[in-house]
């Protein structure tokens, strides 16, 4: 393969308020290969979504360049889906209709039998049967999530960036969820950026974890997750290679979550 | 937003609508006896006025009230698209609205009066310049509540549509629109007295017919109760508006009582 999908040269983001310069992120490096999927984790304010913003071209970087499929990022990226940290879902459509929103812009026009039958399928995938017509006020957080997720996934992106996708979720859902998404991803051969708190969901689902450093943010470390796949996400936390790692990167982390918390 | 389904809650209400009934007959008791008893001549009384109303009612108050009407919906009918369209477009070209800021601002500081024997001269006796006042009005509170409606929609979600590929066009109607709707509603509610208001207020300065007209013809004769006829034909107007408008923003609206 000539280049990789996505990639971070010495790229950093700082913020000025007012008179004061605020860095949020040092020079980092990354190269995420194509049908990769790789977990952020670290304290908040490390960083993390700043650099979701800037590969989906919402945010330039201070310095730096980075590229996507070869072509640098200026403008929306569009061949990511986005699934942000904050709830964007429409309030005044009910749970089918923010589901099937992407489908009725021109760019990704669908008929509408078309698009009744996509909604259907991702209802089903996030579990919200019976829930289509309610609204978003209606919903618990978690389901919110599960509608946003279910919007990102209907117009098929290549890449997906996802900002604490599950932490609203109850344990056993989360579980349900890792599930779905790693069958998603392997099925539709996507690129995943995904941000966590969460260490045991990072290994769990990613071929590489990147730990970050406590603000300004920096990458500390890269480990690459050698548990084999398809994982069983329900039972992969018991086998001992999981425990290990867990270990090794918690180390690392936990550094960094103090340092969050003196602060 | 009044969920009023409990049973405790209903016969709450039905006490407050006693409560109400009984006030009103009071008022309108109290007055009907100070007339008789002490002097009609500056107040007239609520018999007199009902029995002209009802004299009236046979005798063209029809009409009237249609004039007034057709002046108030024609000038909604442009001012609130147009107020809507420009603050929806302007709430979205921050720079634009900078620029035209001062005119914008200078225009709405006319007080709406004074503009009235403009339109006369401009415009002639008939319909027109009341409909362009009521259009100048609620184009101007349209505009304004529907531009700061634009400001309060989060910019992550005006990205996280823009990432979904919405074009310039697909984000006015499928997100900046259905957001402000609200905002538009209550524009509208402001904006519909406001219609009635300046219909009224162009009558009253010359007119052959409507409700403002009505109401100078009897004040010119020092006919009380034919002022106070037409005041109560204004205000049961008023509150008919009032009451359409809180339904259709009660249907509009379903999403926000959750």
């Amino acid at each position: 393969m000539a280049h990789q999908l996505i990639e971070l040269k010495d790229i950093s983001k700082s913020f000025q308020r007012e008179q004061t310069i605020i860095a949020a992120l040092s020079p980092v490096n990354l190269a995420v290969r194509r049908e990769e999927f790789v977990a952020f984790v670290g304290p908040s304010g490390c960083g993390k979504s700043t650099i979701l913003n800037m590969v989906a071209g919402l945010l330039p970087p201070t310095t730096g360049q980075l590229s996507y499929d070869g072509a640098p990022v200026r403008d929306l990226n569009r061949r990511v889906g986005y699934m942000t940290q904050k709830d964007t879902l429409l309030p005044w459509r009910n749970v089918a209709d923010n589901i099937g929103a992407p489908l009725e812009l021109a760019c990704h026009k669908t008929g509408k039998t078309g698009r009744m039958d996509k909604i259907r399928q991702m209802v089903e995938l996030v579990g919200l049967k019976g829930f289509e017509k309610h609204f978003p006020g209606e919903l618990s957080g978690g389901m919110r999530r599960r509608v946003a997720l279910a919007r990102m996934l209907i117009y098929d992106p290549e890449t997906l960036l996802m900002d604490e996708p599950f932490g609203a979720l109850d344990a056993q859902l989360k579980l349900v969820m890792h599930d779905e998404i790693q069958r998603i991803v392997s099925l539709g051969h996507k690129t995943v950026l995904f941000v966590t708190h969460d260490l045991s969901e990072a290994i769990a689902l990613a071929d590489r974890v990147v730990v970050f450093s406590s603000r300004p943010g920096q990458i500390k470390i890269v480990r690459d997750i050698d548990l084999p796949r398809p994982r069983d996400v329900f039972r992969i936390r018991f086998s001992p290679r999981f425990t290990e790692l867990h270990e090794e990167l918690w180390d690392e982390l936990k550094d960094e979550v103090k340092k969050g918390t003196d602060t | 937003m009044a969920g009023s389904n409990s049973g405790a809650a209903a016969s709450g209400q039905g006490n407050v609508l006693l409560w109400r009934g009984l006030l009103l007959i009071t008022l309108l008791g109290g007055w009907e006896a100070y007339g008789r008893l002490v002097s009609e001549a500056w107040f007239s009384r609520p018999m007199l006025i009902f029995a002209r109303i009802l004299t009236w009612a046979g005798d063209g108050l029809g009409g009237h009230v249609a004039i007034t009407l057709a002046e108030m919906l024609a000038g909604l009918a442009i001012g609130i698209p147009l107020g809507t369209v420009f603050g929806l477009v302007l709430g979205r070209l921050p720079v634009a609205a900078g620029i035209l800021r001062p005119i914008i601002f200078g225009l709405y500081s006319i007080p709406l009066v004074t503009l009235a024997p403009l339109f006369i001269f401009w415009f002639g006796l008939g319909l027109t310049p009341k409909i362009v006042l009521v259009a100048i009005v609620t184009f101007f509170l349209l505009f304004f509540t529907t531009f700061a409606g634009v400001q309060t929609i989060d910019r992550e979600m005006i990205d996280s549509f823009r990432l979904l590929g919405a074009s310039r066009r697909e984000m006015l109607r499928k997100l900046i629109g259905p957001a402000c709707l609200a905002w538009i509603l209550s524009g509208i509610k402001v904006a519909l007295p406001y219609s009635l208001i300046a219909a009224v207020v162009g009558e009253m300065l010359l007119a052959r017919a409507g409700l403002g007209y009505l109401l100078m013809q009897a004040s010119q004769q020092i006919d009380m109760t034919g002022m106070f006829a037409a005041l109560f034909v204004l205000m049961a107007a008023g509150v008919a508006i009032g009451e359409t408008v809180n339904f259709i923003e009660r249907r509009a609206l379903r999403w926000r009582n959750l």
